[in-house]
């Protein structure tokens, strides 16, 4: 009867377990270490850039990721002591600081100090008691793209969106702030402190024959675009720059009459970082042009928050042709940070659209 | 019921080792967010908070969290009946009309599939659902992804149930003159009752809160609870109302339970 | 009748198998959008042995679903026997908690985790895992052998405890062989709940180290190739001639 020596197999193969269980203990930091937190695929885990930066410094970088910005909270709050360099909309960043979970950047240290575009780098929502708490890095904006293929006169309203031609053919991100603040800007409101939720509400309900699908990521986004689900979809100004460079997709950025939706990035050190030191290295070879116009003209990025960079990018590049255009950027309502209230009451908002939109 | 000493003694070493694990890794972090659904707000970094019953009332006086989990409820239900009425006549199949080894085959092909990555299997079923069928991103399509993927347990735990019934209790039934259907609905169908509570059990209630197979097969129709309560802790910093529906759901789960005891209770005690 | 049984049978079986033949078919195929005709390639199992980070993610996660099929097993059946042999005041109630770390998003289970965690000390990592990931498959192991162990009801094993026989011996012998197949099944339940558990495992993880559904999860965000598909085929056959080795040594049919 084989039953006894499977016990006894399965009695044997428990202590082993046990014993390889205290094996599984995760290694200690390694020297030479530096933990960044980021989007995937934003520029900062570029192979060749983490190849570049080793040879100057020695330092390997790992990364780890993070799918929504209240994940990045979540981590850096339950994580200290994990991470060196953290990215971070500014419109997160003075929350962090005033929760401690980053620290303020030597800026003696960030040799590209005084190429950064002022109106960024020194910006209220990075600046604080005279200290540099983030270092601008990249900004973009939101609006749409559409498929060259498809629609062949640029559009130049963002009510194309809502255009039954288009009906069934329209892609949207799923997310309440961004849903609510392009609706805004298609109804001519303030999009950060909107006048009139109800229209705004009724505008986005006005989508339901409109959206094939929710996108959630770039690769998401690039797969229906390339499949014809999508004639037009929302989208971001450095991801369209990618889908159109590295994927080759026909697309194209649009900034309609009405505006886009602007916001920016900062690279932070948090605050129990092992390698201080090390994250500001990092962080300045992130904002030299050695890195960003590269990445930018091999890859496709978001906008320089380094002038200089910008400027050595070719001119018909997506950055200096649409975003370094003055009169686009008149037109960009800029994001502005929100109270955990505000946040709530927009997720609602937006749950109860998508409920009438499912039904 | 009080035991003798030595039987609580059994029951204490046989149950211990799996409930205190249990209790060192779900309940007591789940008792911290209890704590928090009470909260007006996660007490971290200056944010003070007080208590509050406000986020389980919502639950019954917003429309989008009562009527979400309706149709989370009414998801669960679909899948799970569909995986039984699919998945039982298989096992009956496999148990009584197959024999020797190609059983085993059989069941190892069953079992296989889990050994498959979900997310590679879900995003498999949009290549077939996008083109010969065309129902990508629709609620039935949702359904058959979820399907597939708790079939298995269904078929499984059904088998493991009708595989244990004696054979002589069919034959005693037979040679008394009940037909195949009469011994099927008095014999086969009550003794294999725990092999389909099982499947109950292990189908309605993950499904209930999926949201990665909604999401990426059903787009817009993917809105329920589950991605509801996910948004909570993705996009808004509301853990206390994600805890609080999610301590709702399992409330009705339990409330169902309950329920539907008294016909179990039947089911169970007639066999 | 019987024929139906079978045609049944295979109808079910092809329907199991559609996505996942698929799924095998695409890791062949050159085109990297997925896109057809279909052009026979081995381009992506190439670079799948390039891939360390992939593999490393593959290799955790088959170590850690084995840990976790033989612990959370071996836990798992001594709760299910306490419920199906002994009727005792709390077992509704025991049974009743069985229901948080399935019905509970593992979204919040995992969130809790992670603060709880870190609250402990235990932090996060392999080891973080694999204490989740049994946590997550008791319910399953309970279940399925309670399940086999109803069935079967009491009626033997008492007939060897009046002939003398101690407890410890009527498991080994009367009982143990009599739910052994519940218990495989749930063995195997549990790695696969292991193999395949992403949300716990993504929120315990540490930087630089991953499981393979993590890994999946995050080239499918990024863009993911057929590597995918690759790593997921060669993991379907090995687990085809695991499980063929095996059925080899222990009949699941039971006779």
């Amino acid at each position: 009867m084989p039953f006894p020596t499977v016990s006894r197999r399965l009695f044997m193969s428990l202590l082993g377990s046990a014993a390889a269980l205290s094996a599984l203990r995760p290694a200690a930091a390694a020297e030479g270490e530096l933990k960044v937190l980021n989007w995937q695929g934003y520029g900062t885990d570029e192979k060749w850039a983490l190849e570049i930066f080793e040879k100057k410094t020695g330092l390997k970088v790992v990364h780890d990721y993070f799918n929504s910005e209240q994940e990045m909270l979540t981590k850096l709050r339950t994580s200290p002591g994990v991470y060196d360099v953290v990215l971070m909309n500014n419109i997160y960043v003075m929350d962090a600081v005033s929760e401690g979970l980053v620290q303020p950047i030597d800026i003696g240290k960030i040799t590209n100090f005084n190429d950064l575009t002022p109106a960024l780098r020194d910006s209220e929502r990075f600046v604080k008691d005279g200290k540099h708490w983030a270092m601008s890095w990249v900004w973009g904006l939101t609006s749409f793209a559409y498929n060259t293929q498809k629609i062949h006169e640029r559009p130049d309203t963002i009510q194309v969106l809502w255009d039954p031609a288009h009906a069934g053919r329209v892609g949207w991100r799923d997310d309440a702030l961004e849903s609510i603040q392009l609706a805004a800007l298609a109804t001519g409101q303030d999009m950060n402190h909107p006048a009139d939720l109800d229209r705004i509400k009724t505008k986005l309900e006005a989508l339901k024959p409109q959206i094939k699908t929710f996108w959630s990521s770039e690769d998401e986004w690039n797969k229906y675009m390339a499949a014809g689900d999508y004639d037009v979809a929302v989208y971001w100004s450095g991801s369209a720059a990618r889908s159109k460079k590295a994927m080759k997709l026909p697309v194209d950025f649009v900034v309609p009459k009405e505006g886009a939706i602007g916001w920016f990035d900062g690279l932070t050190i948090a605050a129990k970082a092992p390698n201080p030191d090390g994250a500001a290295k990092f962080i300045d070879f992130m904002v030299s042009p050695e890195f960003y116009v590269r990445w930018d003209t091999d890859v496709g990025a978001p906008a320089s928050a380094n002038a200089k960079a910008n400027a050595e990018l070719p001119p018909d590049a997506m950055n200096r042709a649409i975003l370094g255009d003055p009169e686009v950027v008149k037109r960009v309502q800029w994001m502005a940070p929100l109270s955990d209230e505000q946040r709530q009451k927009n997720q609602e908002l937006w749950d109860e659209v998508k409920t009438k939109l499912a039904q | 019921m009080a035991l003798p000493p030595r039987q609580r003694v059994e029951v204490f070493a046989l149950t211990a080792p799996a409930y205190l694990w249990l209790a060192a890794t779900v309940f007591l972090p789940l008792v911290a967010m209890v704590y928090f659904s009470f909260l007006t707000a996660v007490p971290v970094g200056g944010r003070t908070a007080s208590f509050t019953l406000a986020h389980y009332i919502s639950f019954f006086t917003k429309p989008i969290y009562w009527f979400n989990a309706w149709r989370s409820i009414e998801l669960g239900i679909y899948v799970t009946a569909i995986s039984l009425l699919v998945g039982y006549p298989a096992a009956l199949a496999l148990s009584r009309h197959v024999k020797g080894r190609w059983r085993e085959a059989i069941f190892l092909l069953i079992i296989l599939p889990f050994w498959s990555n979900a997310l590679v299997r879900t995003f498999s079923w949009t290549m077939v659902l996008r083109q010969p069928l065309n129902l990508l991103f629709t609620y039935p399509a949702i359904v058959i992804g979820l399907v597939h993927a708790y079939l298995p347990y269904a078929i499984l735990t059904s088998y493991i149930s009708l595989q244990a019934i004696d054979e002589s209790l069919i034959e005693a039934s037979r040679s008394l003159g009940a037909t195949t259907l009469q011994t099927f609905f008095r014999i086969i169908l009550p003794l294999s009752m725990p092999g389909v509570l099982a499947a109950i059990f292990l189908i309605f209630v993950p499904v209930i809160g999926s949201f990665m197979e909604p999401r990426i097969l059903g787009g817009k129709d993917a809105i329920m609870l589950g991605p509801i309560i996910e948004g909570q802790f993705t996009a808004a910093f509301n853990w206390p109302l994600g805890a609080a529906l999610s301590f709702m759901m399992l409330a009705i789960v339990l409330l169902m339970l309950a329920l539907a005891a008294p016909l179990l209770r039947r089911q169970l005690g007639s066999s | 009748m019987r024929r139906l049984s079978h045609a049944y049978l295979a109808l079910v079986l092809a329907f199991l198998y559609l996505p996942i033949l698929v799924m095998v078919v695409m890791a062949f195929n050159r085109s990297a959008l997925y896109e057809l005709p279909f052009t026979f390639d081995l381009v992506w199992f190439k670079a799948l042995a390039g891939n360390e980070r992939l593999l490393a993610a593959s290799w955790n996660s088959i170590w850690i679903a084995a840990c976790n099929a033989v612990i959370a097993t071996f836990l798992g059946t001594l709760a299910a026997m306490a419920f199906a042999r002994y009727a005792f005041r709390g077992k509704q109630l025991m049974q009743i908690l069985l229901f948080p770390p399935i019905t509970i998003p593992w979204l919040i289970i995992g969130t809790s985790m992670l603060i709880f965690f870190f609250w402990t000390g235990i932090g996060r990592g392999l080891h973080a895992i694999l204490l989740g990931h049994v946590a997550l498959s008791l319910p399953y192991v309970i279940v399925v052998v309670g399940a086999r162990l109803q069935s079967f009801g009491p009626a033997l094993e008492e007939a060897a405890a009046t002939l003398g026989a101690t407890p410890v011996q009527t498991f080994m012998r009367v009982t143990l062989p009599m739910i052994a197949p519940g218990v495989v099944a749930a063995g195997l339940f549990a790695f696969a709940v292991s193999f395949d558990q992403f949300v716990i495992s993504y929120f315990l993880a540490p930087p630089g180290t991953s499981t393979l559904p993590v890994e999946i999860y995050t080239a499918i965000r990024k863009g993911f190739t057929p590597e995918i598909n690759a790593v997921s085929s060669i993991i379907i056959v090995i687990s085809m001639g695991l499980m063929l080795a095996v059925a080899r040594n222990y009949r699941f049919g039971g006779e």
